[in-house]
């Protein structure tokens, strides 16, 4: 086993066994707290990603069943084995991701008894899950010639063809099918990708995509394990040194001739471009029919990832391989079949997340449980691949007998060898543990994006027109305060007690909100605006003359000191009669910074509460809970009857 | 397709007795629903079914499930969860949900919600009250409307009485019905002085989303069949031609072997 693909292996155990990982909190903690997903986006990176996309790339099973058995193309027969590998890995990871996707996993086979025949989810489902039975009847010979059942594997064989026919004519229904989900929300979806005709446009992308994923992978798979057929025997060497006739050495560069099977390769590409082409003019025409082809020139977001998406999903490829220069050559051809999956994938992503964002008016990032358990069953996916490819005759009628003592384990020797020697002791080890277990826990239970912003305040409702009982909660988290604005009153003593809790209203204004000062929950706020002011005393017309302004400081700064608020006039000098302090004189605007709102909700309750308290009687008035109701039961239940008056 | 509510926007004073007495109705929480009024712009959750809307500075209308004549969740429910009942409410069967969530994106008006903070989660959507209306009685949100903006009835004899609020006066309302056509129908229909934009209402399109989908779906198994149908022939043609083909060669060799061979 080279090195590379060791460490290619230990990567994807990684990444499966971080996928475990998700997956048991997923199922500890429930889909909402593992996942970014909301009410605005309710399918995310599982569904779309792992089951529509990774459905669409698994079509090779059923294009190259097509090309071998029923058209009779025989020169692609050593691609039905992978395509079916591919096609079953593919189904059966896109499954496994959906399970933890579905909200309550354990019902999971409810769509098998509870029938609705209107609906094409239904469909679907029906449909992948024939096709997932169809693809293991269909790889069943393989492996069982593999663990040299010989009489199970012929009894297999012997229902291939119909499982073939079975198999395409479901693929052609459920692959169309992803696409019509999406018809039922025309008002939702982007108009760029909402059309009649996504049912068609989603099978022929899926098909073409398909193969050159199918190309893709069997040009990386014989890099790593058989590079000859593919790329050519590796012992020609790639320069030669000529001798001119005057002594000097030229070194001519010979371009490596790509291996036999590159032939075959680039047939089945051209097949696979041929359809994407099909699929490009389709889009466009589909575009211009509707009417919607100016919208790629609007240079929205989804504008450009539209573009994207053909420019890499289908240009890209179809320029590689109808290029006569490229598509003989292994490497473009696999950068052809890698950019066609990406687009694919690219596309679907577009039609199920993307398109829905502008009409939800929310942003979805997948949140990293989401991203491990989606690309989590995709690594394990592609090990199980490796494994059964090195020891079943998948790829060539020999298994690769490369590493048939290792099969798909992963060798951490290097981890193994500090593990047993360098750690021999019991405390190192618990330390070396909990330093790697740590801030991964730590990461994965409290992501870091959801960190908490400046929360703004805003005013209190009242529960009537009157305003006479408010309703007081200045970050709307629900946690309020029914506030019995007409009783404090009347015990006060009507509109002359007014000055007992207002303190002050903006120049022009009678009953400024106290949140219109006070405007951060929890911190103090700048409330003088100096750009303003300054530019109204710089107006006037004293201090005519170039730099008006320069001059105007000393109208409130004092002349010899330092221009900060502190050597300044205070506000109610000049605003005496247009704001009004209507009370509490003990509050002198000194500074420009208005306290916070619970700062100032507190102060301006509590310090009558604790006096009133020492009166008998009044007890618990200076208790929290006298305000914030949703502290005690009892007084909960008050507060609902307030609420129901 | 007997029921039906009709609101009436101009009446709406946004005092949100109707939510609460939803959360009543539905045992939910009133500290809890209150909160969940802050989490997004249309106000509505799992734990608050129904929402007031400021449709425009001053105007407000109940935000809540529409219960479409032809519902597009009930189409699009795969295991059925989802009934259009003949009383009129869409109701919701959470015994075989399997929490799809394809009726939040079928749903055209963003009605049905999520549980996203419970480990074995539903959907919630308003059900019109439907117990409540097996007993005889209105729905909640509309017992519990002070200024009779939400009225309940028989859904033609509603359509009659917006018809001639709005004859009657046609200063004040807009002339037209939001509910009457748009998606097929509804069984919420509001009457207002200002346009309803923010509740979803589509600009064009009365068409209802099932008629999109539903004849495409029914057509499935035919096309399943064809395709079949179609490989078996193609099949069938190719290697018949190989087979007369190869027979071809055959006679031609046995040709040029014995001469006037006879074959079939």
């Amino acid at each position: 086993m080279n090195e590379r693909l060791r460490i290619i292996k230990d990567i994807l155990w990684i990444f499966a066994l971080a996928g475990l990982i998700a997956a048991i909190f997923r199922l500890l903690f429930g889909l909402g707290a593992t996942t970014n997903l909301s009410d605005g986006v309710p399918w995310g990176l599982w569904k779309v990603f792992n089951m529509i996309a990774g459905v669409a790339l698994s079509t090779s099973g059923f294009t190259v069943g097509l090309l071998v058995y029923v058209l009779r193309l025989k020169q692609f027969k050593p691609y039905v084995k992978p395509a079916i590998l591919i096609a079953f890995l593919g189904y059966g990871c896109s499954c496994m991701a959906l399970l933890f996707d579905i909200g309550l996993p354990h019902k999971f086979w409810h769509p098998i008894f509870m029938w609705n025949i209107n609906s094409f989810l239904f469909e679907v489902f029906w449909c992948v899950m024939l096709y997932f039975t169809v693809t293991s009847i269909e790889l069943a010979p393989t492996i069982f010639d593999g663990l040299k059942a010989k009489k199970l594997s012929k009894l297999f064989h012997s229902v291939a063809f119909v499982a073939v026919i079975v198999g395409i004519s479901l693929s052609s229904l459920h692959h169309s099918s992803l696409g019509s989900l999406f018809l039922v929300s025309p008002q939702r979806l982007h108009p760029l990708w909402y059309t009649p005709r996504l049912p068609l446009l989603f099978i022929i992308s899926a098909m073409s995509g398909g193969i050159l994923f199918l190309v893709f992978i069997k040009i990386i798979w014989a890099k790593f394990y058989n590079p000859g057929p593919v790329f050519g025997s590796s012992a020609r060497p790639l320069t030669t040194d000529i001798k001119v006739l005057n002594g000097t050495v030229c070194s001519i560069s010979t371009r490596r001739l790509p291996g036999p099977e590159m032939k075959t390769i680039s047939r089945l590409a051209i097949i696979g471009v041929s359809l994407l082409s099909v699929y490009l003019i389709l889009k466009i025409v589909d575009l211009v029919i509707l009417g919607k082809i100016g919208l790629l020139a609007t240079g929205s977001a989804e504008s450009i990832l539209y573009i994207a998406e053909l420019a890499i999903g289908a240009l890209l490829p179809i320029v590689l391989i109808f290029n006569k220069k490229t598509n003989k050559m292994p490497i473009p051809v696999a950068i052809a079949g890698g950019a066609a999956a990406f687009g694919l994938v690219l596309n679907r992503l577009n039609a199920g997340i993307f398109g829905y964002l502008s009409d939800a008016g929310v942003v979805y990032f997948p949140s990293l449980l989401e991203w491990a358990l989606g690309i989590g069953v995709i690594a394990a996916a592609g090990l199980v691949f490796l494994a059964l490819t090195e020891y079943l005759p998948i790829f060539y009628d020999k298994p690769a007998k490369l590493s048939i003592i290792h099969l798909f384990r992963g060798s951490f020797h290097s981890l193994r060898q500090t593990w047993n020697i360098v750690l021999s002791d019991g405390l190192h080890r618990i330390t070396l543990l909990s330093v790697a277990i740590l801030p991964i826990a730590f990461v994965l239970l409290y992501p870091a994006f959801r960190a908490t912003k400046s929360i703004s305040v805003m005013p209190s409702t009242g529960l009537d027109a009157q305003r006479s009982i408010l309703k007081i909660d200045g970050n709307r988290d629900g946690y309020l305060t029914i506030f019995d604005h007409a009783d404090h009153q009347r015990r006060m003593g009507d509109s002359a007690s007014c000055i007992g809790c207002h303190h002050l209203a903006l120049p022009g204004d009678h009953s400024t909100p106290c949140s219109q000062c006070h405007r951060s929950m929890y911190s103090s706020a700048s409330i003088f605006d100096h750009e303003k002011h300054k530019v109204f005393i710089a107006g006037d017309k004293k201090y005519a003359g170039l730099v008006p302004a320069n001059q105007s400081c000393n109208e409130c700064h004092l002349a010899d000191k330092p221009k900060s608020a502190e050597f300044s006039k205070k506000c109610m000098d000049c605003h005496s009669d247009d704001m009004f302090l209507t009370g509490r004189s003990e509050i002198q605007f000194s500074t420009m910074n208005a306290v916070s709102f619970t700062d100032a909700m507190h102060t301006t309750c509590m310090e009558c509460h604790k006096k009133e308290a020492a009166k008998p009687g009044n007890e618990n008035i200076d208790k929290c809970y006298t305000c914030h109701q949703s502290m005690n039961k009892s007084q909960g239940t008050q507060a609902q009857e307030l609420v129901n008056k | 397709m007997k029921y039906g509510i009709l609101v009436d926007t101009t009446k709406c004073t946004s005092c949100e007795e109707c939510v609460m007495a939803c959360a009543d109705v539905h045992n939910i929480d009133r500290q809890k629903s209150l909160r969940e009024k802050a989490k997004n712009e249309e106000g509505l959750s799992a734990y608050r079914m129904s929402n007031i809307v400021a449709v425009s500075p001053g105007h407000f209308a109940r935000k809540s499930c529409m219960h479409c004549l032809e519902p597009s969740c009930v189409s699009a429910c795969l295991v059925g969860g989802i009934t259009k009942s003949p009383e009129g409410p869409v109701v919701y069967d959470p015994t075989k949900c399997i929490g799809c969530r394809y009726c939040m994106i079928a749903c055209p008006f963003h009605i049905p919600r999520y549980e996203w903070d419970k480990k074995i989660p539903y959907m919630a959507k308003c059900d019109m009250c439907f117990d409540r209306l097996n007993e005889g009685k209105m729905p909640a949100c509309v017992e519990a409307c002070p200024n009779h903006a939400l009225k309940f009835g028989n859904r033609d004899e509603l359509l009659k009485e917006a018809h001639d609020a709005i004859e009657s006066q046609p200063n004040l309302y807009l002339n037209h019905i939001w509910g009457e056509k748009e998606f097929g129908g509804t069984s919420v229909i509001y009457i207002s002085d200002v346009k309803l934009d923010k509740l979803g209402w589509p600009a064009t399109s009365p068409v209802s989303i099932p008629s999109l989908t539903e004849p495409l779906v029914h057509t499935t198994p035919i096309i399943g069949a064809s395709v079949a149908a179609g490989l078996l022939a193609i099949n069938w043609t190719i290697r018949r031609r190989m087979k007369l083909a190869s027979e071809n060669n055959i006679e031609k060799q046995k040709e040029s072997g014995e001469e006037g061979g006879n074959n079939e």
